[in-house]
């Protein structure tokens, strides 16, 4: 249980988005991806999962459809679009550029003010 | 943003399949990790408690999800809406009143919008409406206002003003069309060849008129109109060519207009070439116009109404600088004015519509304060029940729209069943004569204006929300939880707001009773003025006779004949002829010069209504004979240069001398001494235009040998009811020429009622608005009574334990009332004033405040209002101090 992180606000989407653009995944399966690509790390609440997932369905970042399941039961499969696509790609960037920013600021010791 | 609302109306259309979706799914996630934990050595019982328990409240977790996609307002919508129809349908006396006053309301506006929306709103079915302008002649200072345009001024200023893209002239009439035999009189319309360019719209079918058809030898082709063709043509594509009979000469059809055409308010069926003769072309004839002939034109693109006025104005100035008549045609104040085509049209009945449109406005307003009272009462009723749900919990917002959702739905369904009353009170409009209006046959209930009534319903929703979402809101909870009573404490704002809104109900009501007053006092004073004879037992009726088969000799046969034969019919007393009958609707006035009379400086030539007489006329109008004799048919035989002229004429040009004896000529001109004619008589003065004309121009009455017209009237005194005759006379006139029919056959009264339908129907509508404002306002002032007495009870109850009489109690509500009813009629007679005011362009000889009128729409708010009181004032009197003290 140490390792794992506490979700910070607004990361969720993202990291959805990420889960969601490797392969199209049902919502148990975007849990699951998030579990194994976090390294166990991020355990996300499974309640706010669909709220979540409808609202970027609504936004027309993700697609759903229905297919079936690998035992063979019908789920819906939530697909990456262009816009969630781009989304993905600027929210990378910017959270990249936030952990730098704050990691440098973090590292900075007394010498270097 | 477009994306997303694609998203929610694809859910919202197919909600079944979402909701289902949404549960597979989210049992298809438990069950994935009731297996996950049952594979990590779980229990299967205990990994599905588990699964479910980690998953959290599926409920919640689904609210969330559909708040997501944008569907909980819709929930919440459809929530508050069952709500809104379950408290409507607990209380449906209060719901009736509601939807009933809110029907009648709206129903009424819907009416009377109706009327100005197709009058006085919806353009000109013509390319760019707003370019076409008419022009017409005036000569204020003679007397004649309007005099429409001559042959002349067509032809003089085609082409010449460069304001103007076209410029076209018409005149109306009515022909017979027809194989001899199977003839019908239609309306026609006689045009130049640039009428139809001008308007923007031409035939369909076929061709307009040309230059070479405008002479009386060329003119013979015609134009029909769309249902002309239908009808009479079976629709057929090769009409072109084909022969039309007008007035017995054959014509070629060139065109087919298309059905959207129509000009004005005219229902011209066949449209002819407007044909003249050079010599009525001259200059001599540039102010011959007799308001037969008007002129349209359009306006040039970037150029001003102003503008052209100029270039019309340079344009006469430089006609008239070499004109033998131009100093009296300028003392006369000769102009010619270029307005509007369609607010000319619609000119005279604008004010009057303006004035009902806010009539039932008004009504709309005691209608809406109506059922705000009524809101606000049954809010106070329900303050403890608001104030739990708000305790518990429910948002400012959910209160807000719990009430906008409750009032719309109230005003739509009231709008629904207004459309319906609206549709009933445009055919009480036909009934009264709309069709009649200027482009009154336009008058039409359509999906536009429906839509138009249905978006004012919603919108009314809107603000009748307002108050009472104000006073839910403001109410404290503290306050409304602990008060004991059922309905809480009473709440000195709402209680000012409701008498307030009484007041003003009762001042609205007030103002509309006042105005519907005036109305009918006006009507009243219009029908008390003498039309100048005896208008009973007389039957007329307007005979036209065409050209082609008559000429000036065979018009005097015709009447010498018809007047011999309708002397035999049984019953008739006198007859006569004239080329114009009082109540025409025809009013041109024509200009005489009086031996001996010397214009003074600033004083104009007159113009004169001039009638053509045979027979005996005077005696079968009933004429007063003030000195010498009548014109009789010995004189129209003998064509002897003889006159009559009426009072006003004789006291303009012989105030201090005997009229009789004295000379004139016919014309604006002098002549030859042989020419003139000698009054031989002077009667009394007639109306001609309407009961309400105000200006005496006075009249003369020529032998009709010297006034040969285009159409005949006939008037008949009868002694039996003159309606009775019709028949007869038309025999008499098919037995002298089978194809001439008679036409607008009214009795004289029947013309005197029919003039006055102008005044009549607003006085009628503006009644049946204050009936129901009057009707309305004592439910409202009924309701805050009874409302202030049932929540007094307890007040009622313990003074009467301590020894209030029941007649002390009655006084006091009935004091209350009063107090509502002197504030609400102290505005209302400023208001009174003020309407009074607005009206003065439709009141006939009756001034702004009327104080018989004043005192009698208070005599009326104050026997509704006491009405309205009794029964609460009784109520509260019979409380009984046991069961009111008793009670909780």
């Amino acid at each position: 249980m140490d390792k794992t992180a506490e979700l910070l606000p607004g990361t969720l989407d993202m990291l959805i988005l990420k889960a969601v653009s490797l392969k199209p995944l049902h919502g148990y399966g975007v849990m699951l991806r998030i579990r194994q690509i976090s390294g166990d790390a991020i355990e996300i609440p499974q309640g706010s999962l669909y709220p979540a997932l409808y609202r970027l369905e609504h936004h027309d970042l993700i697609a759903a459809e229905w297919g079936q399941s690998e035992n063979n039961r019908r789920a819906k499969y939530y697909t990456l679009t262009a816009t969630g696509r781009r989304r993905l790609r600027d929210e990378t960037a910017g959270w990249n550029r936030l952990v730098t920013a704050i990691a440098a600021a973090l590292n900075t010791t007394s010498e270097q003010v | 943003m477009f994306k997303r609302l694609r998203s929610l109306f694809r859910v919202l259309t197919r909600r079944r399949d979402f909701e289902d979706g949404m549960t597979e799914e989210l049992r298809f996630h438990i069950e994935q990790y009731a297996d996950e934990l049952v594979r990590s050595g779980m229990s299967p019982e205990k990994a599905a408690r588990h699964a479910r328990i980690e998953f959290g409240s599926l409920d919640s977790v689904k609210g969330d999800c559909r708040e997501e996609r944008g569907l909980h307002l819709f929930d919440e919508f459809r929530r508050e809406l069952s709500y809104a129809v379950r408290l409507l349908r607990k209380t449906p006396g209060f719901t009736a009143t509601a939807l009933l006053t809110l029907a009648v309301c709206l129903g009424a506006n819907l009416t009377i919008f109706a009327v100005i929306d197709s009058v006085l709103l919806r353009p000109l079915p013509f390319r760019e409406p707003d370019r076409l302008m008419t022009i017409f002649n005036t000569y204020p200072k003679a007397g004649v206002e309007r005099d429409g345009s001559s042959l002349t001024n067509y032809y003089e200023r085609r082409g010449h003003i460069s304001a103007f893209t076209s410029l076209a002239i018409y005149r109306y009439g009515t022909e017979i069309i027809g194989e001899a035999g199977l003839t019908d009189r239609e309306q026609t319309m006689r045009v130049s060849p640039d009428f139809f360019s001008t308007l923007g719209l031409g035939p369909a079918i076929g061709r307009t008129f040309t230059e070479e058809e405008t002479t009386s030898e060329t003119d013979h082709v015609a134009i029909l109109s769309y249902t002309f063709w239908r009808q009479r043509y079976n629709a057929d594509p090769n009409v072109i060519g084909r022969l039309v009979r007008v007035n017995s000469v054959p014509r070629t059809v060139i065109g087919v207009l298309p059905p959207t055409f129509r000009f004005l308010s005219s229902d011209a069926r066949v449209f002819l070439p407007l044909a003249s003769r050079a010599e009525e072309r001259t200059p001599l004839r540039r102010h011959s116009g007799g308001n037969v002939i008007q002129m349209i034109a359009r306006l040039q693109p970037g150029v001003t109404l102003a503008q052209a006025q100029s270039q019309i104005d340079a344009h006469n100035a430089m006609l008239e600088a070499d004109d033998p008549q131009a100093k009296m045609i300028a003392d006369a104040g000769f102009r010619s004015m270029a307005v509007p085509l369609h607010a000319d049209h619609v000119a005279a009945i604008r004010p009057t519509l303006l004035l009902l449109q806010a009539g039932a406005f008004a009504l709309l307003l005691i209608g809406a304060v109506n059922l705000v009272n009524l809101l606000l009462i049954r809010a106070s009723g329900r303050v403890k029940e608001l104030a739990v749900r708000q305790a518990l919990g429910a948002s400012r917002a959910y209160v807000v729209s719990e009430v906008v959702v409750e009032t719309t739905l109230l005003t739509l369904v009231g709008g629904l069943l207004g459309l319906a009353i609206g549709a009933g009170g445009i055919r009480l409009l036909r009934v009264l004569g709309a069709d009649h209006l200027p482009l009154g046959g336009r008058i039409a209930f359509d999906a536009q204006l429906a839509s138009v009534a249905l978006v004012a319903a919603i919108i009314m929703g809107i603000v009748l929300a307002v108050p009472i979402a104000w006073f839910n809101l403001r109410q404290h909870l503290g306050n409304a939880l602990q008060s004991e009573s059922r309905g809480g404490t009473s709440s000195r704002a709402a209680q000012i707001l409701r008498h307030s809104f009484i007041v003003s109900q009762i001042a609205l009501a007030f103002m509309l009773l006042a105005g519907a007053g005036l109305l009918g006092l006006s009507l009243q004073r219009a029908m008390a003025v003498s039309p100048g004879f005896q208008s009973d037992h007389v039957l007329t009726g307007q005979i036209l006779l065409p050209w082609a088969d008559y000429s000036e000799a065979a018009r005097l046969t015709f009447v010498e004949s018809l007047m011999d034969k309708i002397a035999y019919l049984p019953g008739v007393l006198s007859a006569g002829v004239v080329n114009n009958v009082p109540f025409s609707g025809l009013s041109g006035k024509s200009a005489a010069t009086v031996v001996g009379h010397v214009l003074r400086p600033g004083e104009s030539a007159r113009g004169h209504y001039s009638y053509g007489v045979a027979g005996d006329y005077f005696r079968a109008m009933g004429f007063s004979l003030r000195a010498g004799r009548f014109l009789t048919a010995d004189d129209s035989r003998r064509s002897q240069r003889v006159c009559v002229v009426d009072d006003d004429f004789a006291r303009y040009y012989w105030p201090h001398a005997s009229a009789i004896g004295q000379r004139l000529w016919d014309g604006s001109e002098a002549g030859r001494d042989a020419e003139t004619f000698t009054v031989v008589g002077v009667v009394g003065g007639a109306k001609q235009a309407g009961l309400t004309e105000e200006q005496a121009q006075g009249a003369i009455y020529y032998p009709y040998a010297f006034r040969i017209g285009d159409s005949v009237f006939v008037a008949v005194r009868t002694s039996l009811p003159p309606e009775s005759l019709g028949l007869a006379l038309q025999k008499v006139v098919r037995q002298i020429d089978s194809n001439i029919p008679v036409n607008d056959l009214r009795s004289m009264e029947t013309r005197i009622t029919d003039s006055l339908v102008a005044r009549r129907s607003p006085a009628l509508l503006a009644g049946l608005f204050s009936g129901m404002a009057l009707l309305l306002t004592a439910i409202g002032t009924y309701g805050v009574l009874s409302y202030a007495v049932a929540q007094r009870r307890r007040e009622i109850g313990l003074r009467m334990a301590l020894g209030a009489q029941p007649g002390q109690i009655r006084s006091q509500f009935f004091y209350l009332s009063l107090r509502l009813l002197a504030g609400g009629t102290i505005l209302g007679v400023i208001g009174a004033w003020l309407t009074g005011q607005a009206m003065q362009a439709v009141l006939f000889h009756v001034p702004a405040l009327n104080l018989a009128i004043l005192g009698g729409a208070a005599l009326v708010m104050g026997v509704m209002s006491l009405v309205a009181c009794l029964v609460p004032s009784h109520r509260a009197a019979q409380i009984s101090p046991m069961e009111a003290l008793a009670e909780e």
